[in-house]
């Protein structure tokens, strides 16, 4: 006997993460940490090669300073001091320019850049049109009878970004849900409501100026999904969200 | 007269050659009775330069208030250490109970759907990923030349 229809539509749906770039800044109590480990690390410590030899030229040039008398080295011979050393590498580092933490797209605050926030998650939200609305949500495409719900998420994040993309989906089974009923306009028996299945992924790929999006996308931190998401539907997939 | 004198010769030589093989054999059979030796860990044995005297640092000595201010931080770091823990174990309770909950509707839905959802994704292990760096790349830099030369001791048993 063939199983009755069941009345939930099924939805996949994928939360695409932009994993950090780098490292979030110290806390408090981990910079004063840090600074304690640094300096019970030097108390514990014994000198150098480096620093003997440091320490032994300062010697030899207080005691040519005390007394002038010539050592063994005439004054032709220039030596490398290690002071010379240190002064040299010194130079070297300040001359490097390193990356900045903050980019041109943080000072803007252009969402629609991945550039923007190195150091937190960065999530997709894509607006779609459900029913006559148009809402902020994480792409969503309904199921089709033949394919696994993953195979439905995979889809939806096709559909958005194209067949070029590469993420690492994280397992088989689906992080969260998300249960609604439709308005009783269009609720009929077979169709009462809409089960909305959340996979999650890792984008792999930072290079995204192949693909094309169609609708208006964002990338939004854990804490900026409040200004587009919709309470309840926030509510669910803030639970599977680790930040 | 010449025939019997080559003669003794090999005959001897042979004899000597059978003893020096049977005492080469029998040291290489006391060497592998012998216990193979233990590989040395370099990293647990000091070096004898830096046993020096004159190498240990000379700082003063710690000032009460100093010692103070130490035993203080450690105590607030265990505390901050503790609440981050708790946190990071709720969020993966709260990370395990959305699992549950998404299988258990997906269940109520369609077993063959369920079954496809809990099976191992082979794909996934072994995960790797690039660690977060303090500064982000910079587009187009281009590295200082360099050979890299290996010179750890390998131990053979």
């Amino acid at each position: 006997t063939a199983a009755a229809p069941r009345p939930w539509r099924l939805f996949g749906a994928m939360c695409l993460l932009r994993l950090p770039r780098i490292t979030q800044p110290l806390e408090k109590e981990e910079e004063e940490m840090a600074a304690l480990m640094g300096q019970i690390e030097l108390e514990k410590s014994h000198y150098s090669d480096h620093e003997i030899r440091k320490l032994e030229e300062e010697e030899q040039l207080r005691r040519r300073k005390e007394s002038t008398y010539d050592d063994d080295e005439a004054p032709g011979k220039t030596v490398i001091m290690a002071q010379d050393l240190e002064d040299k590498w010194e130079q070297k580092l300040l001359r490097f320019k390193a990356a900045p933490r903050i980019t041109d797209a943080d000072k803007n605050n252009n969402r629609t850049s991945l550039n923007r926030k190195l150091d937190s998650n960065l999530m997709l939200l894509v607006k779609q049109k459900i029913g006559n609305q148009e809402l902020w949500l994480l792409p969503q495409v309904e199921w089709q009878p033949g394919e696994t719900l993953r195979s439905t998420a995979e889809r939806a994040m096709a559909t958005f970004l194209g067949d070029h993309i590469q993420a690492k989906i994280l397992g088989n089974a689906p992080y969260g849900i998300y249960k609604y009923k439709f308005p009783r306009a269009i609720r009929t028996e077979d169709n009462v409501g809409a089960k909305v299945f959340f996979f999650k992924a890792f984008l792999q790929s930072s290079d995204l100026s192949q693909t094309e999006l169609k609708e208006d996308y964002l990338w939004v931190t854990k804490d900026e999904l409040g200004d587009y998401l919709k309470s309840e539907y926030l509510k669910k997939v803030n639970r599977f969200l680790l930040d | 007269p010449c025939r019997a004198q080559p003669k003794k010769k090999k005959k001897v030589d042979v004899k000597k050659e059978q003893a020096q093989k049977d005492r080469m054999k029998k040291k290489i059979r006391k060497l592998e009775k012998a216990a193979p030796e233990m590989i040395p860990i370099e990293d647990f044995i000091t070096p004898l330069k830096y046993s020096d005297s004159n190498r240990v640092r000379s700082l003063p000595p710690l000032s009460f208030e100093e010692s103070e201010r130490r035993v203080l931080l450690m105590k607030k770091w265990c505390l901050f250490k503790q609440k981050q823990d708790e946190a990071e174990k709720k969020a993966i309770q709260s990370l395990v109970e959305a699992q549950q909950e998404a299988l258990k509707e997906l269940r109520l839905e369609s077993e063959e759907l369920y079954q496809a959802a809990i099976r191992r994704d082979e794909g996934l292990f072994p995960f790797e990923r690039d660690g977060p760096n303090y500064t982000p790349p910079i587009p187009g830099y281009d590295p200082p030349e360099g050979k890299c030369v290996d010179i750890t001791k390998v131990y053979t048993q």
